[in-house]
């Protein structure tokens, strides 16, 4: 079906705006722009709800005085450039740096042996700074290398012999769960499980008029932030380390720093600065110790910029979920039992895995009173990128799960979708799948509000 | 980019000597948006980089006795302008509007996408329906030679070490033939084609003459459908007959899988293409 | 090599090894950190500048390439005080997030509307083409061109 948007709608709202200020409305763009907005004078005192006001980020960024990492420089600083992983799963056998220090320009290198706690993670501290023992996927870091140029820096990767012991590989998440896996950390590649129980599912699902299932997979997907990682790291005459990043979490960072440098938190001083898109892949240090430790060897400050192609194969994405849905419903269409199973692809390294997988799980069932659910949520290794946190944390995917089952649950019973979703969807006073008490509740009245400015049930007359 | 040395001749002559003297090492650049990012990705070296964009000899749009001459330097966004093309062959403005955006069609030439032969080359099909030419110049002096002959193999052309691209030439007979060309790209902007293709006939007597078919992507070159041309050939286009030549143009290309699109999504790519530009160019020979 | 470019109308030169790219010239040598480094092979647009007034991925030209040529970036088009018309719209309608799109976006923005005062949607979402951004989906990107065409198309530079 066509959705069509009221003009009605963009008209009504210009008319609200032409009252409240004639003078101070700019003319209505030509050809389908939006409604303008009312910027009001900055310097006067204006109550802030209900007015719409200028970025104070806008200037510098549109006359190109915004100074994001990559744009910050120091005297005497080196670049940094790191060799990442020829196999997807091997163990290292060997690293040997000495051709490279040879090098023209090379001033320092750095390998995962020389960093005093060789671990990190917001959940489980399952991934190394520079893999020392074991690769787990190729964005996984060996040996750092600082000089006086990039391309320098660059010219000596080359030179680093890196010895591997290739392991087998497992990418499809279901067969990384089953016991005769190749095991990518320990003894099972099930590293988060969470389970969601309420009422009787089995019963309930047996006392339904019919049972629908349908298996609902998403893709993983990368940030792709205009600005690449950047983080500077320089030494204090006062001996703390300054660590300049594009990291969005700096608290956390600074923790996370301190830990893997075996320093005191009040060593250790992160500067975040305007960062050129995170969406939830720079919730997490990558190279910050990394680069502390170059400094500190070199003597000098260290810049290190991740390539658009570190940013694909190194920096976290979203998690592939497999969703399974079985669900339980009347002729009426409402639900009586729903039963979910994930699992969540994690990749080589825990990172937010299980925010996401908790997340994910608590909203996999829907938006929908159900009073009988079961949910299963497993995060499962696999020797690829890492998935971390990306906007949404779970809720994309299994929105596209719940959502879709549902079409197919209203196709089946030949009722409306949004009918079907009327019926089910949550009320004032709802208890979520984990029994929290919902308030503020408005989705009947968005879904009808919708519903009436695209004009959905006429069209389906 | 790993260092490299940089000369900018002012002549054909001068940049030929330069890279005939340095042999493999030496590459010859244009507007840098492939040779550049090869270097960067160091999928291909360079101690020299001989700079063509400064001889005059190979820029300009210019109609001359041999027909409609593309100096080999001239950029896309330079035939997009172009009032020459706009009235000779305004399909090339059609397949130059495809390629990349904005700026790399201010810094990619003609010459260079011919040059780095992708299958997919955009540029290709317009000037293989239109029967072009190509001048090269080498230590040995100029030849010339079909776009087709040019075209030898993915990434792989007929220059010789040492030897460069100097012109493009649609003969004269063929400034103002009706022509017509269509890419497929998954998006409308910076992507390469899926399948694109060209059409290009004349109707004498509402007979179709010199039909041309050309078709991008669907083999290891850009590739004329032969046979196709051949059922059109002297007889009056229709619905059924232009459908035809579709489903021959679909036996005679050799589409591949890949990550971008099926074989069997291609080939219906090239039937829908195909019957679509010899519709336009049809019309265009009719009005 | 040495190479001499005029920038934002002054004449600057550095002395810098060939296989240097205008971008690094631009961000390195000169100090104009405005055009950023995105993808570095010409696909994200966010090192977008003019050179003889045409928006080019200053990654894909090399510096010798830009020898006598004049380069506007984005620091040319105004200072802090005194926004070009484009800028001032940008800056009404919070065009921008992040803003690491915004220098390259602005001024294939600008060298659109030098081309073309009357651009339609089509014709501004075809030439922000080569210009990425992850963070506002365009929309307002678009509709502060489209004002500052309404309003009488008028780019101004700083004197």
């Amino acid at each position: 079906m066509v959705i069509k948007v009221d003009d009605a709608l963009r008209t009504d709202r210009l008319a609200e705006l032409k009252e409240a200020d004639a003078t101070a409305v700019p003319a209505v763009a030509r050809e389908g722009g939006r409604a303008p907005q009312i910027v009001p004078d900055a310097n006067k005192q204006t109550p802030a709800v209900g007015q719409r006001v200028t970025r104070p980020d806008s200037r510098p960024h549109i006359t190109g005085q915004t100074r994001y990492i990559d744009d910050l420089s120091f005297p005497n600083m080196l670049h940094m450039k790191i060799l990442r992983s020829r196999y997807a799963h091997a163990r290292i056998a060997s690293i040997d740096v000495s051709e490279a220090e040879k090098m023209p320009g090379v001033v320092a290198t750095l390998t995962g042996k020389e960093i005093p706690v060789n671990s990190f993670g917001p959940s489980y501290q399952d991934q190394p700074v520079l893999a020392d023992e074991k690769v787990r996927h190729m964005g996984d870091g060996i040996v750092a290398v600082a000089a006086e140029t990039e391309q320098q820096a660059q010219d000596a990767l080359a030179r680093i012999k890196v010895e591997y012991e290739p392991l087998p590989l497992v990418l499809d998440p279901l067969e990384a769960m089953k016991e005769d896996s190749p095991k990518i950390h320990g003894d099972s590649n099930i590293y988060a499980t969470k389970v969601i129980r309420k009422g009787d599912v089995e019963k309930a699902l047996a006392g339904a008029d019919l049972v629908m299932e349908g298996r609902f997979s998403t893709q993983m997907v990368e940030h792709v932030p205009m600005e690449p990682h950047a983080t500077i790291a320089l030494w204090e005459p006062d001996g703390r380390v300054k660590i300049l990043s594009s990291l969005g979490r700096i608290t956390l960072g600074r923790a996370d720093v301190a830990r893997t440098l075996d320093l005191p938190v009040n060593r250790i001083q992160i500067v975040g600065t305007i960062v050129g898109g995170n969406f939830g892949g720079k919730n997490e240090i990558t190279t910050e110790p990394v680069l502390a430790l170059l400094a500190r060897k070199a003597g000098r400050p260290v810049k290190g910029v991740f390539t658009r192609k570190d940013e694909f194969v190194s920096s976290t994405t979203r998690h592939p979920f497999i969703m399974d849905y079985k669900t339980g419903v009347m002729r009426d269409g409402r639900i009586v039992a729903r039963k979910v199973r994930i699992v969540a692809d994690g990749g080589a390294y825990c990172s937010w895995s299980e925010t996401t997988l908790g997340k994910g799980a608590i909203l996999s069932v829907g938006p929908y009173r159900i009073d009988h659910l079961e949910v299963r949520a497993y995060a499962v290794y696999t020797n690829k990128t890492t998935c971390g946190a990306m906007r949404g944390f779970g809720a994309p995917q299994v929105c596209f799960g719940y959502e879709s089952h549902m079409d197919d649950i209203a196709r089946e019973l030949g009722i409306d979708p949004l009918e079907i979703r009327l019926r089910n969807v949550f009320d004032e006073g709802s208890s979520s799948p984990t029994g929290q008490v919902l308030h503020s509740v408005a989705v009947k009245e968005s879904l009808d509000t919708v519903a009436d400015r695209v004009g959905w049930r006429e069209q389906a007359e | 980019m790993r260092p490299f040395d940089y000369l900018a001749p002012q002549s054909v002559e001068d940049a030929v000597a330069a890279l005939a003297e340095n042999g493999a090492k030496a590459r010859a650049l244009a507007g840098g948006t492939d040779l550049l990012v090869d270097l960067k990705h160091e999928t291909a070296t360079a101690d020299l980089l001989v700079d063509l964009t400064r001889i005059a000899e190979c820029k300009g749009i210019e109609e001359t006795d041999d027909g409609l001459r593309f100096g080999s330097l001239v950029s896309h966004t330079e035939i997009m302008d172009s009032e020459l093309v706009r009235r000779h062959a305004p399909s090339m403005i059609d397949a130059a509007r495809t390629i990349g955006a904005v700026q790399t069609r201010n810094l990619g030439t003609l010459g260079g996408n011919l040059v780095t032969c992708v299958p997919s080359l955009d540029s290709g099909p317009v000037l293989v329906a239109l029967d072009a030419e190509v001048t090269v110049a080498g230590p040995d002096g100029r030849r010339r030679m079909t776009l087709i002959e040019f075209f030898v193999g993915p990434r792989k052309t007929a220059l010789q070490a040492g030897e460069i691209l100097v012109d493009i030439v649609i003969p004269r007979a063929n400034l103002g033939k009706p022509c017509s060309f269509r890419k497929f790209g998954l998006r409308k902007g910076q992507a390469l084609a899926l399948v694109n293709a060209a059409a290009s006939l004349s109707l004498t007597d509402g007979k179709i003459a010199a039909p041309r078919i050309a078709l991008g992507a669907v083999a290891p070159t850009v590739i004329r459908a032969e046979k196709a041309e051949a059922l059109l050939d002297g007889r009056a286009p229709d619905a059924t007959l232009i459908a035809e030549a579709a489903d021959m143009a679909v036996i005679e290309a050799k589409p591949i899988d890949d990550f971008r699109a099926s074989a069997a999504y291609r080939c219906e790519l090239i039937r829908a293409l195909t019957r679509r530009v010899l519709d336009e160019a049809t019309e265009q020979a009719a009005g | 090599m040495d190479v001499t470019i005029t920038v934002n109308g002054k004449t600057r030169g550095a002395d810098v090894p060939p296989e240097t790219t205008l971008l690094t010239l631009l961000r390195s040598n000169l100090g104009l950190t405005g055009a950023k480094l995105g993808c570095d092979v010409g696909d994200c647009g966010a090192c977008t500048v003019l050179v003889d007034g045409e928006p080019v991925n200053a990654c894909l030209m090399l510096a010798a390439q830009a020898d006598g040529r004049e380069v506007l970036t984005i620091e040319g088009l105004s200072d802090f005080q005194k926004l070009s018309p484009l800028q001032e719209m940008f800056e009404l309608f919070s065009s921008f997030q992040c803003g690491f799109c915004a220098p390259g976006m602005i001024i294939s923005a600008k060298a659109l509307l030098d081309k073309n005062p009357t651009p339609t949607v089509a014709d501004v979402r075809e030439a922000l083409s080569g210009n990425l951004c992850r963070c506002t989906g365009y929309t307002k990107i678009i509709d502060a061109v489209m004002e500052v065409a309404a309003r009488g198309g008028a780019t101004a530079e700083r004197a």
